[in-house]
């Protein structure tokens, strides 16, 4: 049927305290089509943010197997994951993390500039990018000078400039009220009816329901894959 | 790569223009003070030298050394007695680099006019003094052949003891007198000399000129003068012109470890004045890099700040998928522009501090190119030396650790 997008095989990842080990995953293994709309799920300390990150290719595992978009991503260098994240994976966090200073046209083009684009097609991509999320009119602010929402919009059309495999949402409606959380929400919806794979770490359960299939994360393992109808 | 980094470091320079600003301070400082310092140096140097050379770089005295416990005035036995008017002729004739040799009978005084008293250095030479001095006068004439053969009391005033004798009087044709060991001699102002400013032996524009007839007969009653001065040919000849007087002094005092004379040419006194300032200039210049040094030490203060500051900016731009080098040239860039830009500001500083001083102390505005391109050249190995090390840190940044910080 469809396509494997991600691959994840027997997962590890195993932090140093001092002296002390701390497993904060034990072997999980997933995998995500074309397409797919995929909750994460679990409470705090169950290991999501540390399999968000590894997913996002801004760690290493410490075992198990990694494929993205057909590449083995195991045991890249650092050069090599970021070209990953670059072509590869559009975040959504829940601090925005957009830059404070530049604007919300600057904040799009950031990850077309590190593509290597040419300044005259990304400032046409970016534009485009942040009308489809409602803010045409807002793209010579600064991130300091919009609402929560709109921050998380700017952020969104920022996760898409690059055409991702994958988009990884951390919690985007963390930071918001529930009702711009909903309305971010039915942006994530509607990008996923266009056909985007998206990834969505939360705690929430009412977040999670938007997507067709929960992971279920419990003590650095997969306690529940479950399709929701 | 570098373009691109370059970008975003402007973009961030400018963003905080105040910690910019600051930050460049040091920079600024270290080079305007080293291109300051260094145009003073030359600057002052020029002048001096220039002042020397005015005084003749062709010329030569020859001192007799008083030794120790005997008064040039009494005589009995020194060597001073060597130094006739007819050792002036043979050292002329023996010497064939030397043009001129000039008597220069010394004596000193107080000059008297109405109820000013002034002590000053007075000199009894000949009329051709002025002419191989390159020395002439304001107002009046210079002493004459006429004036030494008849020894008349004539007297002509540097122009800064004309001014303080007799104001802003014309002092041609008043009298003046002498207070000479106790005698009183009178004499008339026949001229006053041009402003002339200092040499080694105090300033001319305080001397007065007599006729040499009149120092050595009339007032001192000696036959032998203090010192000699020679002119050579031309510059070029000046050392030779030395050589040879020095030859003719030994044989002619019988003296060959010098004992008795001292020959010194003016351009020993500009080798030593422009070492002296060469030295002076290389310690002010080297306490001025000290200062870029530290300028850079700031810049490198600034960046670590700067890199902190920003750690969750350099995880932003990770996950948007900035390489390591990105965030290097990033850092890197910021801190060339600081430097670079500091430099240039450092530079006009420098440059207006020069003008003002070179217009204040009267010497020419001198800015030698290779203090600029030094101190802008250090000025950018200290941006990067001294941003390496932040940029690195900013680079090897773990994105995760990066992203939570707060």
């Amino acid at each position: 049927m469809s396509k494997v997008v991600m691959k994840i095989e027997k997962m590890t990842k195993i932090y140093h305290l001092g002296k002390v080990k701390v497993e904060a995953l034990r072997g999980v293994s997933f995998a995500v089509n074309e397409g797919e709309f995929v909750s994460i799920m679990g409470p705090s300390g169950s290991g999501k943010s540390t399999l968000m990150h590894i997913i996002g290719c801004l760690d290493y595992a410490s075992g198990g197997e990694y494929l993205l978009a057909d590449q083995d991503v195991s045991n890249l260098s650092d050069n090599q994951l970021a070209l990953f994240r670059s072509k590869k994976i559009g975040f959504v966090f829940q601090q925005f993390n957009l830059l404070p200073r530049a604007t919300n046209l600057r904040n799009v083009e950031l990850p077309l500039i590190y593509a290597g684009i040419p300044a005259r097609e990304r400032k046409k991509i970016a534009l485009q990018a942040l009308q489809d999320v409602g803010l045409g009119e807002r793209v010579s602010h600064r991130p300091n000078e919009i609402s929560g929402g709109q921050k998380q919009r700017v952020a969104i059309a920022r996760a898409l400039v690059n055409h991702p495999s994958i988009i990884l949402a951390d919690e985007p409606t963390g930071n918001l009220d529930s009702k711009t959380g909903l309305d971010i929400m039915d942006i994530i919806q509607k990008l996923h009816e266009e056909g985007n794979t998206i990834i969505l770490v939360t705690h929430e359960p009412e977040v999670a329901r938007y997507a067709k299939r929960i992971i279920h994360l419990k003590d650095g393992l997969i306690d529940k894959d479950e399709v929701v109808a | 790569m570098i373009l691109q980094g370059l970008k975003i470091a402007l973009e961030s320079l400018w963003a905080n223009k105040m910690r910019t600003f600051l930050s460049m301070l040091g920079i600024i400082i270290g080079v305007g003070a080293v291109i300051a310092i260094v145009s003073v140096g030359t600057g002052s140097t020029q002048q001096v030298t220039s002042r020397i050379a005015d005084l003749g770089s062709n010329m030569i005295t020859i001192y007799s050394k008083t030794v120790r416990g005997q008064a040039s005035t009494v005589s009995g036995g020194s060597s001073q007695e060597n130094f006739t008017l007819e050792m002036a002729d043979y050292m002329e004739m023996f010497s064939p680099s030397v043009k001129k040799v000039i008597p220069i009978k010394q004596v000193s005084g107080t000059l008297i006019s109405d109820d000013i008293n002034v002590s000053a250095t007075v000199i009894g030479t000949i009329d051709e003094y002025a002419q191989v001095n390159n020395y002439g006068v304001a107002q009046g004439v210079f002493l004459s052949q006429d004036d030494d053969r008849e020894r008349r009391q004539v007297i002509v005033l540097g122009s800064q003891l004309a001014e303080d004798l007799f104001d802003n009087e014309n002092p041609i044709g008043k009298g003046v007198k002498i207070n000479y060991n106790g005698r009183i001699f009178v004499f008339t102002v026949i001229g006053v000399m041009k402003e002339k400013g200092g040499s080694m032996a105090g300033s001319l524009d305080e001397q007065a000129y007599i006729p040499l007839s009149v120092a050595m007969d009339r007032m001192t009653a000696h036959n032998y003068v203090n010192s000699y001065l020679a002119q050579s040919y031309s510059s070029e000849k000046a050392s030779n012109a030395a050589k040879e007087l020095e030859n003719f002094m030994i044989k002619a005092l019988d003296d060959p470890d010098k004992e008795n004379f001292k020959i010194i040419s003016q351009d020993e006194i500009l080798g030593t004045v422009s070492s002296v300032t060469n030295t002076m200039s290389l310690m002010l210049g080297g306490i001025a890099a000290i200062s870029l040094l530290v300028g850079g030490i700031g810049i490198m203060n600034i960046m670590l700040v700067s890199v902190t500051e920003r750690t969750r900016e350099i995880g932003i731009r990770k996950a948007l998928g900035a390489k390591n080098k990105n965030i290097l040239f990033q850092f890197l860039m910021e801190s060339l522009s600081l430097s670079s830009v500091g430099g240039m500001i450092g530079v006009g500083l420098g440059w207006l501090i020069a003008y003002f001083l070179s217009n204040f102390a009267d010497w020419p505005l001198i800015i030698p190119v290779i203090s600029v391109v030094l101190a802008f050249g250090f000025a950018l190995f200290i941006g990067v030396f001294f941003g390496l090390y932040p940029a690195m840190k900013a680079a090897r940044m773990n994105p995760v650790d990066a992203l939570r910080y707060e």
